[in-house]
This record gives C-alpha cells, structure tokens and sequence, in this order.
C-alpha cells in the first residue's frame, strides 16, 4: 500500500532522513517508534507531500506521491500531533468543516459527521466551543476530524500526547475499530505500551534511518534480552556481583538502591540459577520480578538510549 | 466552498466587533460633524468686558482713547483707588484697567511710552484690550504726523471703528462654503474600515494560519491554489459588504443632499481605494502576527496612529508641517487629501481632477506594497518550512 524507498531528506548539513525505506501493507496499523529528531515527523511530512525531499520515492495505493495527487489525498486522513481545529467553530462545525474538504455532498457530509462525532463520543459537546472542552476531548475532536471523510490511510501522530488515562484508551479502541473496519494506520507514538498494544507491525528510526522493523515478536526476537530480572538484595559484595555475572545467560547486571537488575539471554531456568545462588551463599533479598523483553527493552538495544528522553 | 464557508463562520463569530465598530463610527462621527460645525462660521459677536479707565490727564487724546474703548467694552466708573481697583480685578468685576498719566499726549504720541494698565494675570482678554489700545494710538499718531490735527485725528479713527466691511464667501462647494455634514463621515471613515478590516481578517487569518492547520489543509483533497482562491473570495466579501454599510450610512443619513452632490461617485472611489488598503494591511498583519493577544494591540496602534498622523480625527490643515511630511508616507494621508478636495469644491478643476487620480493612485500604490510584502513573507515561511 505504501512503499518507500531510499529516501534522503537534508536540512542544510543534517540529514533528516538517510536512505530509509519502508513498506506498509494494507489493513496494517503500523507503528513508527524513534525518539525526538530521528526522522519521524519528517517521514510522514514527505508521505504527505508537505516537505520536499533530495532523494527517494514514495507511492501510496501503487501510485507516487506529489504535493498535487489529490485523488490519493482523497483517501488520507491526518491526525496532527498538536491539535489543528477552529477555536471560534463549534465541535460539530469543526468536524464538518474538515470533512467538507473531501466530501461534497452534503446529506453525505452529515452522516459522516454524525458518525465521527458519535465514534469520538463527542455528542454531548456538539455546539460547544473548543475552549471549552478538556485536553482529552480535545484529542477526540482532532481525531474526528482526521477521520470524519472514512480514508482508506490514516496517519496519526503522537494522537494521545497530554491525554488523561481514560481518554487513552477510548482513542485507542477507537484506532483499532477504524482499522476493523478497514483503514490502515500509521501511527506513531512515545508510548511504548500503547504502540505495542495496537500496532501490528513497528518499525525503529533513529538518525533517519530505519533500525528494525517486524511485529513485536520479532523485534524481541531481534535483540539478546531473553529476560530481565530485577530483585531486592541488601549489601551485595563485589564478589558476589562478578559471581553473579558470571552466571550463565548473565549479560548485563546493575546494582543501585539495594535494586539488583540481570539481563539475560533466553534460556530455561534463568529464575531458579539466581535464586540458587542466593541461597546458597545466604544473601538476603526480597521481592523478585522476571520479566519478558518489552518494546522499551528492544528500543534500548537497538538504539542505545531510552525512547523518552 | 468549504474554506470560503468557513471564512464566513467564523466573521460571523466576529460579529459583535464589527458592530461595536460601527456604532463607534456614527458616533464619532456626529461629534466630529457637531464640533467641526458652529455657529460661529455664520455668525460673529464680539466680546465686551467689563473695564475701567482712570483718566489723570483729561486731554482730547485721553478723552478719544476713553470713547474709542467705550465702544468695544463696557467702562465702569471706579474711583481712582488702588486698593479698590485691585479689589475689583481680584473679584473679576473688571479685567482691564487702564491709566491714563499726566500729559499723556506728549508722553505716548511724542516719546512712544507704554500706557500703565493692570489687568487678570493670564487673562487673553487682557491682550485683546492691548492690541485695542496699540491701534489707536498707532492710527492716531499716523495721522498726527500726516498733518492732522490731534482732534480731527482722534475723531477719525473713532469713525473707522464705525465702518464695516462687506464680506462675500466664494461657494465652491455649494454648500455655502461649509464642509458637506457628510464629507464628515468620510473623513473618519478610513479609521472604520482599517480597524474592523483589519481586526476581523488578522483574527480570521490566524486561524488559517496556524502550522498544524495549514498542514492539514495542505493535506486535504481541495488544492492550496483553490484554498486560495477562496481566501481571496472571503477577504473580498468582507472588505466590499463593510465598504457598502460604511457607505450606506452617509446614504440613509444625507439622502439627496449626498446623492445629488456631483462628487458623488470620487467619494465612493476614494473610500473603495482605502478599502482596499485596508484589505493589503490586514493581510500583512495576519503574516507577521501569530499571537492573538497581539492583534488587538497591532492594529490599534496601526489604525489609531495612522488616524491622528494623517488627519482622520484632526484635519491636517492645523497639522504642524513634520507630522504633515511623514503622513506622505501613509496611505490614509492621500485618502483625507482627496477627502478635502472633494468636501471643499462641488466642481473640480482640471488640476483638482489630476490631484484627485493621483490620490487614488497613491493609494493603490500602497495597496500593492503591502500586498508585496506579506507575499514575500508568506513565499519566505513557504521556503523555510519545506
């Protein structure tokens, strides 16, 4: 549905965007995770033809992408990452108004914004002004009007940035029901849990350039952490530290706070070895997690650094 | 017609500026009519004050001087006291008093001297009666040493005082010389259209401008060439519906008196040529402006500054020359220019016709730049953003 191909994106001396190539499959929500500056706004700048790019190119529905492809504008809908409405238009006006920009009939156009106003549950606010709603309802309104047209291709960016915890999840369940029934999604996000919740395939930009991308389980697969635990232990030796290191599977072992955090590859019993030598040279701990790869952990490994800083 | 509708939406939220706007232009503009037109343009009476003359000398020039101000003030007869006269200055039952010494005759008329008067410290009045004195003595010694005698000479100028002079005022505006009740309200009409203008458009633009909204729109299925285009429509819309009320309203107030003036359609052109100044402005201003707090501020100072260099509240005739060079430089001066013209002569001169375009021209012209500008701008945010 959407391929790109060594795309080169230059800001002066920096280069935004280094030969990146990505392929998104219809019916897909695909998640494009990177921190700040690694090219992820800039990716979906050029896919929507609003940043000229060096080198490259993009086709969306089979065919390439310019600043004058209305007919495949026509299936796209944008959620911006900073909300983009009307403060002096009401919610409903507001939402017509964007779906007036695709749709030109207009018994059509009614039914579409009473649809999007119903699916971002927004009923209730109909005629008031933006100004007056809170941060998550103003959320639910941006996606409403990115939606409201029903685009075969959504892009949302960051949509959940400053949302309270049950707005979140009504926009999330909201994305997986436009992707049931049938719009592909791009989305991207620095919420880890949230991309790894809803999207079918991710991909991880940093420096321009894409790093990994597959479902989650493969990028888990990808990296050398198989399990993390974290336990409780009071005064650990050094000994005891280098003892533990040397366990088999140990990679990677951190000690601050009293907190004893192992890395360790994928491997039977891993749990029941530390627990082991604990015992048997009596050191005192208290409570234990084992925990399987997360997306941050893949990120980490991958990148090197932590998606939110 | 989506954005062209939206546009609309939302000048109708704006409304009730625009309202206040135009109940602040009919009521500015009766004030400027109503204090611009007095009776005194058609009338004329002279100010008597109450004053005394102490006469020491009691010779024909003392006695022609009293007579000569007896009759442009009132004398009072006050005792040659000072304690009294102070009193009654102080009381304000006199402003003036004069003192006539001994030998006045030889000491004014032959050696120049000043005559000893007191008068209310700061009084105008006072300069009045001053100047009064100044010119009779002045005629009188004049015709003294043109071979007069002093009593002829005295009498003489007493009869001047007498005389008056027939004075016919050239109509060239057929209306008796008297500005045209509604060439006032053009005259404050270019304040009216640059701040509803301005204020409702930047607003409206600000919307349009946002990064997130532009790039949303850019995204959308109507091409940025229509988007445009049907920006352009609503500034059109807006600008012509708030020149036809503004123009309207002399209409309804003045009915034939304005409809039968023979400058009729340079009144309509000229308030149009600011109209669309107003229109350049608010465009650029909706450019360099991203703040909505700041517009407000922008365009008053903008709007109001404009107004009082160029002569909207104040006529540019009691301007002093500086602040009059610098509104050359401003498209509202070439408005009230033309405005002046138009309100002072019913039929123009060739001269008067040529000076007029030439308004419109400048006018036009400023237009242009301002438009210029913000499209340099809007090309340079255009190139910085891709």
């Amino acid at each position: 549905m959407i391929h790109i191909e060594n795309l080169v994106k230059r800001y002066g001396d920096l280069t935004a965007l280094d030969h990146l190539n990505l392929d998104i499959k219809q019916g897909e929500i695909f998640g494009l995770l990177g921190p700040n500056g690694s090219g992820k706004t800039t990716v979906i700048g050029c896919l929507l033809a609003l940043l000229k790019y060096d080198k490259g190119t993009i086709t969306i529905f089979g065919k390439e992408m310019h600043p004058d492809s209305y007919e495949i504008k026509k299936e796209i809908g944008v959620v911006m990452q900073n909300v983009a409405v009307f403060e002096q238009m009401t919610v409903w006006e507001n939402i017509d108004y964007f779906c007036g920009l695709y749709v030109k009939d207009k018994t059509k156009r009614k039914k579409l914004t009473e649809e999007a106003i119903a699916f971002a549950g927004l009923e209730d606010y109909k005629k008031m002004r933006p100004k007056k709603l809170s941060g998550g309802l103003l959320r639910r309104l941006n996606i409403a009007c990115g939606i409201v047209h029903k685009p075969k291709l959504i892009i949302m960016d960051e949509p959940t940035v400053a949302v309270d915890p049950q707005s979140r999840n009504r926009i999330l369940e909201g994305i997986a029901e436009l992707n049931r029934q049938g719009s592909t999604i791009i989305y991207t996000s620095h919420y880890m849990e949230e991309v790894e919740q809803i999207c079918s395939r991710i991909a991880i930009i940093d420096h321009g350039r894409v790093l990994a991308s597959g479902t989650t389980e493969e990028l888990k697969k990808m990296i050398k952490t198989g399990e993390t635990i974290t336990m409780e232990a009071v005064a650990l030796s050094q000994k005891a530290l280098a003892d533990i290191r040397n366990l088999p599977h140990v990679f990677a072992i951190s000690y601050e706070n009293q907190i004893l955090k192992l890395r360790l590859t994928s491997a039977k019993h891993n749990l029941i070895r530390i627990l082991n030598y604990m015992q048997e040279h009596d050191i005192t701990f208290g409570r234990v997690f084992s925990e399987l790869p997360t997306l941050n952990d893949v990120f980490l490994e991958i990148t090197g650094k932590e998606l939110r800083n | 017609m989506t954005v062209f509708k939206g546009f609309l939406t939302i000048t109708k939220r704006n409304l009730s500026i625009v309202i206040l706007y135009f109940a602040i232009f009919l009521t500015i503009s009766f004030i400027i009519q109503k204090s611009s037109n007095p009776t005194e343009t058609t009338s004329f009476s002279q100010e008597r004050l109450n004053i005394a003359v102490i006469d020491r000398d009691g010779g024909k020039l003392a006695e022609g001087l009293t007579k000569y101000l007896g009759k442009f003030h009132n004398i009072k007869d006050i005792p040659d006291d000072q304690s009294i006269l102070q009193d009654r200055l102080f009381y304000r039952e006199i402003y003036y008093v004069v003192t006539i010494p001994k030998n006045f005759e030889y000491l004014c008329l032959e050696q120049g001297k000043k005559l000893p008067v007191t008068k209310v410290p700061g009084s105008t009045s006072g300069y009045y009666v001053d100047q009064q004195i100044q010119i009779f003595l002045t005629d009188v010694n004049i015709m003294v040493k043109s071979g007069f005698s002093l009593s002829d000479a005295v009498q003489k100028v007493q009869k001047n005082v007498s005389q008056k002079a027939d004075v016919s005022l050239l109509d060239t505006n057929n209306a008796n010389g008297e500005t045209p009740d509604y060439a006032y309200m053009f005259q404050y009409m270019p304040y009216i259209l640059l701040s509803i203008l301005c204020y409702v458009l930047s607003f409206i633009m600000l919307s349009f401008m946002q990064p997130d909204m532009k790039k949303r729109m850019l995204c959308s299925a109507v091409s940025s060439r229509h988007q445009n285009l049907q920006l352009v429509l609503g500034f059109a819309v807006i600008g012509i519906g708030t020149w036809i009320i503004c123009t309207l309203m002399p209409i309804f107030m003045y009915k034939r008196e304005f409809l039968e003036s023979a400058n009729f359609h340079y009144y309509l052109m000229n308030s149009f040529c600011i109209m669309l100044v107003s229109l350049a402005l608010a465009f650029l201003i909706s450019m360099l402006v991203h703040h909505e707090d700041l517009i407000s501020a922008v365009v008053n100072v903008i709007t109001l500054g404009m107004s009082f260099i160029c002569g909207v509240f104040v006529t540019l005739d009691i301007m002093n020359k500086t602040i009059k060079t610098l509104a050359h430089f401003l498209p509202v001066y070439w408005y009230e220019i033309n405005n002046s013209l138009l309100s002072r002569n019913e039929s123009l001169s060739p001269v008067q016709l040529s000076s007029l375009w030439k308004g419109y021209g400048m006018q036009l012209l400023f237009a242009i730049t301002f438009l210029s500008v913000a499209l340099i701008i809007s090309k340079l945010k255009r190139q910085t953003e891709q």
